[in-house]
């Protein structure tokens, strides 16, 4: 039994499991998957993205997500649900998955990810980050975590993208150390899947706060 | 993936006669199935993420940190290059740990099967049980990869394999993890089915 964790497995399952069920509220799609050998297990989500940059949710509610768009793109009209698919075609759609892990070497969540088109062809990390607003790259380039490198899966087996995990407690420390002082209890997935989702085009919309401040 | 050459021929080829005859394709790379390789430092990056990691297991961090941005380019140099005194000139002191502890806080082990869909079991495993005595490789695979060990009275199964060959499993893990580890100073072990010759 671990007296001296920070971060543990348990922990890490009960507050994915709150997020879930506050994803489920809201239809943002996170689902949770376990491993066929093992009782582990990860969070995942995929969603669907056409290439001009408006996002649709995968199961095509009626909260549309609006990622940043440089000036040009953003005096377009936006889109509704029902003209989003009629004007889309394959090559160029692309479908986003992201997993977060649970890494026990570190002891904190780690984020896996990777995109393709919907022919199965992969995206390069070049291309990910050409869907990521400026502001959040310049973020990403001087944020206190190391790199984003391609690794193996430690469940399936293949290829993602992942968040290297060695500064996650870095920031994540002062974040949780503060709620303790103020009493208040916080989703530790959800504080910092917002700080480093949209780094790499994963938006968590704003009412899990609320939610993770329910909890208890 | 990026696995290490010996720990690919153990669990693919252990019983081929060398030299293991390998067939290289140019063409229609599997994107699904493999990571790109595209330069020198992609392959340093990765071995110094996975000594990172390996360290994070030992010492939280703390060995891995305290050394300078040269040092961990003389570790990686010195495997490049081959250059044995070189590279263990700072590997020892990632094999060090406190006086008062009788080893690392966790042993960095992957144990590999090609029976099963998952690439690898890692978890967490002390070298050293509450009441001071060594856990032994037994003792790992009992925990954490049961079938791989045969019961009391049943036939042997499997073979462990590190480096080629079976180490005893009565031997302490503490020990394994100083002496047999790869250079990324994880212990990679192969569970391969028994040669029925």
């Amino acid at each position: 039994m671990e007296e001296d964790e920070f971060f543990g497995e348990k922990t890490f399952q009960h507050d994915c499991a709150e997020f879930i069920k506050h994803s489920q509220q809201i239809g943002d799609g996170w689902e949770w998957r376990t491993s066929k050998d093992s009782s582990d297990g990860y969070m995942c989500k995929t969603h669907l993205q056409i290439k001009s940059g408006t996002t649709v949710s995968h199961l095509g509610t009626s909260a549309l997500v609006q990622t940043c768009l440089p000036m040009e793109e953003a005096l377009e009209p936006p889109l509704d649900d029902f003209e989003l698919t009629e004007t889309a075609t394959a090559t160029e759609v692309i479908k986003y998955e992201y997993h977060v892990l649970y890494s026990c070497s570190y002891q904190v969540p780690v984020l896996y990810f990777r995109a393709s088109f919907l022919d199965g062809r992969p995206l390069t990390l070049k291309d990910i980050w050409e869907g990521v607003h400026e502001c959040y790259r310049m973020r990403l380039l001087q944020g206190p975590w190391d790199t984003i490198t391609q690794q193996e899966h430690p469940i399936l087996g293949q290829p993602f993208f992942v968040l290297h995990p060695c500064k996650t407690n870095e920031f994540m420390t002062p974040v949780v150390k503060n709620s303790r002082k103020i009493n208040r209890n916080v989703n530790y997935i959800t504080s910092w899947l917002s700080i480093v989702g949209p780094a790499v085009g994963l938006n968590v919309p704003l009412s899990y706060a609320g939610a993770a401040s329910q909890d208890e | 993936m990026h696995y290490p050459i010996g720990l690919l021929f153990d669990l693919l080829a252990s019983s081929s006669a060398l030299p293991w005859n390998i067939t290289v394709h140019f063409k229609s790379f599997p994107e699904k199935d493999l990571l790109h390789c595209p330069s020198k430092d992609v392959i340093e990056a990765h071995f110094m993420s996975c000594v990172k990691e390996a360290d994070a297991l030992k010492h939280k961090s703390q060995v891995i940190n305290e050394m300078q941005k040269k040092d961990h380019k003389q570790l990686w140099m010195g495997l490049q290059n081959d250059r044995f005194d070189q590279f263990w000139a700072i590997n020892r002191k990632l094999m060090e740990y406190p006086a008062e502890e009788n080893g690392f806080r966790y042993i960095p082990f992957r144990i590999y099967q090609t029976t099963t869909e998952r690439p690898f079991i890692q978890k967490l495993f002390r070298p050293v049980a509450p009441d001071g005595q060594l856990h032994t490789l037994g003792d790992l695979l009992k925990e954490v990869c049961p079938s791989a060990v045969a019961p009391e009275d049943g036939e042997k199964k499997n073979q462990v394999m590190i480096h080629g060959i079976e180490p005893m499993l009565e031997t302490p893990l503490q020990w394994l993890s100083e002496h047999l580890s790869y250079p990324d100073n994880f212990l990679h072990i192969s569970i391969i089915p028994q040669p029925t010759d």
